[in-house]
C-alpha cells in the first residue's frame, strides 16, 4: 500500500507559505497513493505558473514545458501510451489565457488525462495581473480602475463544450478534493477539477475565509450529476454560495478508444516492419 | 535522337488539368521515358489560372524548361499567358480558336467530343489523347494507363474514357508536329515521385509512427500521403487545433517514447518556434518539415521559395543544436527523412526537413530505389542499460553531451524533464555553474553532430565560374551547368543538402580549386552567400537571385551569367 510519503521529493519548495498549492499538492499525493498509482507509473505534464511547478515537488515522471501548452504535451505523450495515467497541472492563467485553444480541443477530442486547474484568479508568478477568471472589478497594478472584462467561466465553458467530468475542488477541503481527484482519474475519457484556491501574495479578496464561507458540497444537495442543465444553472453560480463537488458526468469512448489499431495495445508497443514499409512504396 | 519536349496543360482550377497531366506522366513512365512535371496553381479551389508543365525525355531531367513545344488550352487566358513561349512548329491545341492568339490553333472540341464518348467529364482524358497523338504515341500506351486508372470502377467509366482517348487521338491523327518522335515500349526506368510523397515514406521507414499538423499549403500532401498510406498501419495522425498544438503533441508523443513529425510551411514554423526551443532544451527528437513558401506572413500560399533558411537555423531565442536538411530531389527526400529522424533521436535534437512547394508538389520520374532499412535503431535506454535506474538523470553530463535516455513508465527510471533551465536531474535550477554546464552539455553534440553532414555534391568543381546552391533548386543549377559548358564556358556547381550543423570543412575541400563562386538561390538577400562567408570564409562574386514566387529554370542562370564573365 501506497503513502503519500512514496511521492516526496527533497526539491526545495518555491511557493509563497500559506499558499493554496500545498494543499493540493497533498491532495494529490494521498489520492495517487490511495489509488495505488506509484511514482514510476504516473506522468504528470504542466506548463508554466506557480501550479506549472508543481511536478518539481513530486517523485513520478514530468513533463514541465511552456506556457499554456501542457495539454497537447499530455495528449501526444497519451497517444503514444495510452496505458500511461496522465495527469495535467495547470493553473488559470495558463490553461483559461494562454493555452484557452488547447482547453477547447483536448475536450472535444475527450482525450482520456485528468486537467487540474489551480484557480487562484491572479498571476502569481508574474506577479499580480488580473487573470482570465479574475472577477470583473478585481483591481491590480496593472489593472488599477479593477478589470473591465467579463470573468471566464471555465466549468460552464467545459460543459458547453462537451466535458464528460467537470468538477470544482477547494483547496480549503483536501479530503474533498482528495476524493474529487479520484473520480477524475477514475473517469474514462477527459475530466477536469477546477480547483479553488487563495493566493496570499497578490489576491486579497477571494481568501481561504472568502472560500471557506462560501464552498458548499453538492453531494449533499442531492444534485443529480447526469442533468447538464443543472450541472449548467450550477456552473453559473458565484458569489454568496458556491458549489464544489462534481457537476456532471457522463462517460463516452475516449479519442484514443476511437483510433483504429490501438485496441492492440499502446502505439509505442508496435515495432517496425520492413516489409509493410516496402509495400507502400511498391505501391507506387 | 534525343527527345526533351515541354508540354503545358493550362486552364482554370477545377477545370481537371491534372488529370491530363497525370495520364501523360503515366503513359511516358511506362513507355521508358523519363518525366517530371511542376504544378503551378492559385490560391484557389475554382477558376483562376493554373496549369501543369510536363517535360518529357530521354534522360533523367531534374528541372523544367521554358520551351513550350505543345500547349493545350483549356481556356483563353493559357493561350495568352503561354503562347510567347512556343517556338516555331510548336502547337496550340485548344477546343476553341481565340481572336487573339498569336500562333496557330490546332481545334479540338474537348467538350464535344467527350459528350459523344458519353459525358463532358471525360474532356480531359480526351485531351490526353490528342497530345499523346501528336507527340506519336503508340494508342495502346493510354489504353493501358486508362484500363490501370479506372479498370477498378464501373466498366462503363473505362469504356467511356478508353472511347474519350480514341475520339481526341483520332481529331489530330492527320496533324503533322515537329516534335513527335518514335516510342517504344518500356522498360520503366523508375518511379514517379513527388516530395510530399518521398517524405511521407521516408517517415514510415524511419517507424514514426504518429503526426500531428495544422493545413498549411505546400506541406499538407505530405500528412495527406502519411493518411492514405497507414491506412492499414498503426500510425496515428491528428489534425491539431494550430501549430502550436502540433509541435507540442509531437513533443510529448516522443517524450513518452513513439518517433512524431510534424509538417508546416513558414508561417505555421513562426507558430512553433516556441516549441522548437523547448524540443532543444528539454532533449527531445522530433522532426519538423518545413515546406517553404514565399512570405513573410501569408505571402503566396501555392508559390515556391528558398526564403526560410537563416530563419530555420536560428528560430527560436537563445541557442540549442539542431538538424536542418534540404533535399536535392525526390529521392533524397525520401533519405533525409529517414537520417532526420535517426539523427534527430541520437543526440536528441530537433530536425528540420526544410523543402519548398517546387519540391514537394512536383512529379519526377527518378531511377533511384527507394528501400525500406532493414531495421531501424532506436536510441533508448532500458533500465537494463542503466547502471542505476532508481537514480536515473535525464540530463546527466557526459563528454558527447548525449545522456541515456530513458522512457517514462517504461520501468524502475523516473524521467523528469523541463523547458526550463535544469539540473541533471530535470528539476528546474537557476545556479549560474549549472546553466553553463548545461549550455556546454547540449553545445557538445554539435562537434559530432558536424561530423554527420555532408558535404556538397561536386560538378565539375575545379571550373572558372562555381555555382553555389542548395536544396531543390540543385536540378536546374547542375542543367545550367551543362547548358553552359556546351556554349564553352568553364562552369561547373556545389550543391548542398546538409545544411546545419554546416559542413564548413567539407565544404572548403570542394570549394578548394574555386576561382570565382556564384551562389543561386530562391530569395532576395543570398542568405546561402551570407552564410557560406559566415561559416567558412569563402567570398563570392555574387549571386543570382529569384524571388517571384517561380521555381528556378536553368535559363534563369543562363539569362544572367553574364554579370560574372
Amino acid at each position: 500500500m501506497l503513502t503519500k510519503e512514496d511521492f516526496f521529493c527533497d526539491f526545495e519548495n518555491k511557493w509563497c507559505p500559506g499558499c493554496g498549492n500545498f494543499q493540493i499538492l497533498d491532495a494529490m499525493k494521498e489520492a495517487f497513493a490511495e489509488m495505488d498509482l506509484s511514482p514510476e507509473k504516473l506522468l504528470i505534464v504542466s506548463g508554466i505558473g506557480q501550479a506549472g511547478k508543481t511536478p518539481h515537488f513530486f517523485k513520478c515522471n514530468f513533463f514541465h514545458g511552456l506556457h499554456g501548452r501542457a495539454l497537447p504535451v499530455a495528449t501526444g505523450a497519451k497517444i503514444a501510451n495510452h496505458d500511461l495515467t496522465v495527469v495535467v497541472s495547470s493553473g488559470d492563467g495558463d490553461c483559461y489565457g494562454e493555452g484557452g485553444n488547447h482547453f477547447i480541443s483536448a475536450i472535444r477530442r475527450n482525450i482520456d488525462i485528468t486537467l487540474l486547474v489551480h484557480n487562484n484568479k491572479v498571476y502569481g508568478l508574474t506577479k499580480g495581473q488580473a487573470s482570465p477568471t479574475s472577477d470583473i472589478g478585481f483591481q491590480t497594478k496593472m489593472q488599477p480602475h479593477g478589470v473591465i472584462a467579463e470573468s471566464f467561466h471555465p466549468l460552464t465553458a467545459a460543459l458547453a463544450f462537451g466535458a464528460g467530468f467537470v468538477a470544482r475542488g477547494f483547496s480549503g477541503n483536501k479530503a474533498h478534493l482528495n476524493q474529487l481527484i479520484q473520480k477524475a482519474i477514475a473517469h474514462k475519457g477527459f475530466s477536469m477539477v477546477d480547483i479553488m484556491q487563495p493566493c496570499v501574495s497578490f489576491n486579497s479578496v477571494n481568501t481561504h475565509a472568502w472560500y471557506k464561507k462560501r464552498a458548499y458540497d453538492l453531494a449533499d444537495k442531492n444534485h443529480d450529476t447526469t442533468d447538464i442543465d443543472a450541472a449548467t444553472a450550477l456552473s453559473r453560480k458565484w458569489g454568496d454560495e458556491i458549489p464544489i463537488g462534481i457537476l456532471y458526468q457522463k462517460e463516452s469512448s475516449s479519442y484514443t478508444d476511437r483510433i483504429d489499431h490501438l485496441d492492440q495495445g499502446p502505439l509505442i508497443g508496435f515495432t517496425y516492419e520492413k516489409e509493410r514499409v516496402q509495400q507502400q512504396i511498391d505501391n507506387g | 535522337m534525343s527527345v526533351d519536349i515541354t508540354v503545358t496543360i493550362g486552364g482554370a482550377a477545377g477545370q481537371g488539368i491534372q488529370t491530363v497531366g497525370d495520364l501523360l506522366a503515366q503513359v511516358c513512365q511506362k513507355a521508358g521515358l523519363y518525366v517530371m512535371a511542376i504544378n503551378d496553381f492559385e490560391s484557389r479551389i475554382r477558376g483562376g489560372h493554373s496549369f501543369v508543365q510536363i517535360r518529357i525525355s530521354d534522360h533523367e531531367i531534374f528541372s523544367p524548361r521554358y520551351e513550350i513545344a505543345l500547349l493545350v488550352a483549356l481556356d483563353r487566358q493559357t493561350v495568352l499567358l503561354h503562347q510567347n513561349k512556343i517556338p516555331d512548329g510548336g502547337i496550340i491545341l485548344s477546343g476553341e480558336s481565340f481572336d487573339d492568339a498569336q500562333k496557330p490553333i490546332t481545334a479540338v472540341e474537348f467538350d464535344k467530343l467527350a459528350e459523344e464518348a458519353g459525358g463532358k467529364i471525360t474532356a480531359n482524358t480526351v485531351a490526353a489523347g490528342s497530345c499523346l497523338a501528336l507527340l506519336g504515341a503508340p494508342f495502346e500506351f493510354l489504353k493501358d494507363i486508362l484500363a490501370a486508372r479506372f479498370g477498378a470502377k464501373d466498366s462503363s467509366v473505362l469504356e467511356k474514357n478508353i472511347k474519350a482517348a480514341e475520339l481526341g487521338y483520332q481529331a489530330v491523327a492527320e496533324t503533322e508536329f515537329k516534335w513527335a518522335f518514335a516510342w517504344e515500349k518500356g522498360p520503366e526506368k523508375g518511379l514517379l515521385m513527388n516530395g510530399t510523397k518521398a517524405i511521407a515514406l521516408g517517415a514510415l521507414a524511419a517507424d514514426c509512427r504518429f503526426a500531428s499538423f495544422y493545413p498549411m499549403s505546400p506541406a499538407t500532401g505530405v500528412i495527406r500521403n502519411l493518411t492514405e498510406m497507414t491506412e492499414h498501419i498503426p500510425f496515428v495522425v491528428e489534425q491539431a487545433e494550430d501549430e502550436i498544438a502540433a509541435v507540442n503533441m509531437i513533443i510529448g508523443a516522443s517524450f513518452a517514447g513513439v518517433r512524431s513529425m510534424t509538417a508546416t510551411s513558414g508561417g505555421g514554423f513562426c507558430l512553433m518556434t516556441e516549441g522548437l526551443g523547448l524540443a532543444g532544451i528539454a532533449e527531445i527528437p522530433i522532426v519538423i518539415v518545413n515546406a517553404q513558401r514565399p512570405g513573410p506572413a501569408t505571402g503566396l500560399p501555392t508559390r515556391t521559395a528558398q526564403g526560410d533558411l537563416l530563419f530555420v537555423i536560428n528560430a527560436s531565442q537563445d541557442e540549442f543544436p539542431r538538424f536542418v536538411f534540404a533535399p536535392r530531389s525526390v529521392s533524397e527526400a525520401f533519405t533525409d527523412t529517414i537520417r532526420a529522424f535517426e539523427l534527430s533521436e541520437k543526440y536528441q535534437v530537433p530536425a528540420i526537413i526544410l523543402t519548398d512547394q517546387f519540391l514537394n508538389d512536383s512529379v519526377f520520374l527518378t531511377t533511384e530505389q527507394f528501400t525500406a532499412p532493414s531495421s531501424v535503431p532506436r536510441f533508448i535506454a532500458a533500465d537494463a542499460d542503466l547502471d542505476d535506474p532508481e537514480n536515473y538523470h535525464r540530463f546527466a553530463v557526459t563528454e558527447s553531451g548525449v545522456s541515456p535516455r530513458a522512457l517514462p513508465c517504461r520501468g524502475k527510471a523516473i524521467v523528469k524533464s523541463s523547458g526550463n533551465e535544469h539540473l541533471e536531474d530535470g528539476h528546474i535550477s537557476e545556479d549560474k555553474d549549472n546553466r553553463t554546464r548545461m549550455v556546454n552539455k547540449r553545445n557538445a553534440k554539435l562537434e559530432a553532430m558536424t561530423g554527420e553532414m555532408n558535404g556538397p555534391e561536386e560538378y565539375f568543381e575545379d571550373a572558372e565560374i562555381l555555382l553555389i546552391g542548395w536544396g531543390s533548386s540543385a536540378g536546374a543549377i547542375k542543367e545550367a551547368v551543362d547548358l553552359l559548358r556546351d556554349k564553352d564556358i568553364d562552369a561547373g556547381c556545389l550543391t548542398f543538402s546538409d545544411m546545419w550543423p554546416f559542413p564548413a570543412e567539407k565544404a572548403l575541400a570542394a570549394a578548394d580549386n574555386a576561382k570565382k563562386c556564384v551562389t543561386v538561390e530562391l530569395n532576395s538577400t543570398a542568405q546561402f552567400k551570407r552564410l557560406l562567408r559566415q561559416q567558412t570564409g569563402i567570398h563570392c562574386a555574387g549571386s543570382i537571385l529569384k524571388y517571384d514566387g517561380r521555381p528556378l529554370f536553368p535559363q534563369d542562370i543562363i539569362e544572367e551569367i553574364d554579370r560574372f564573365l
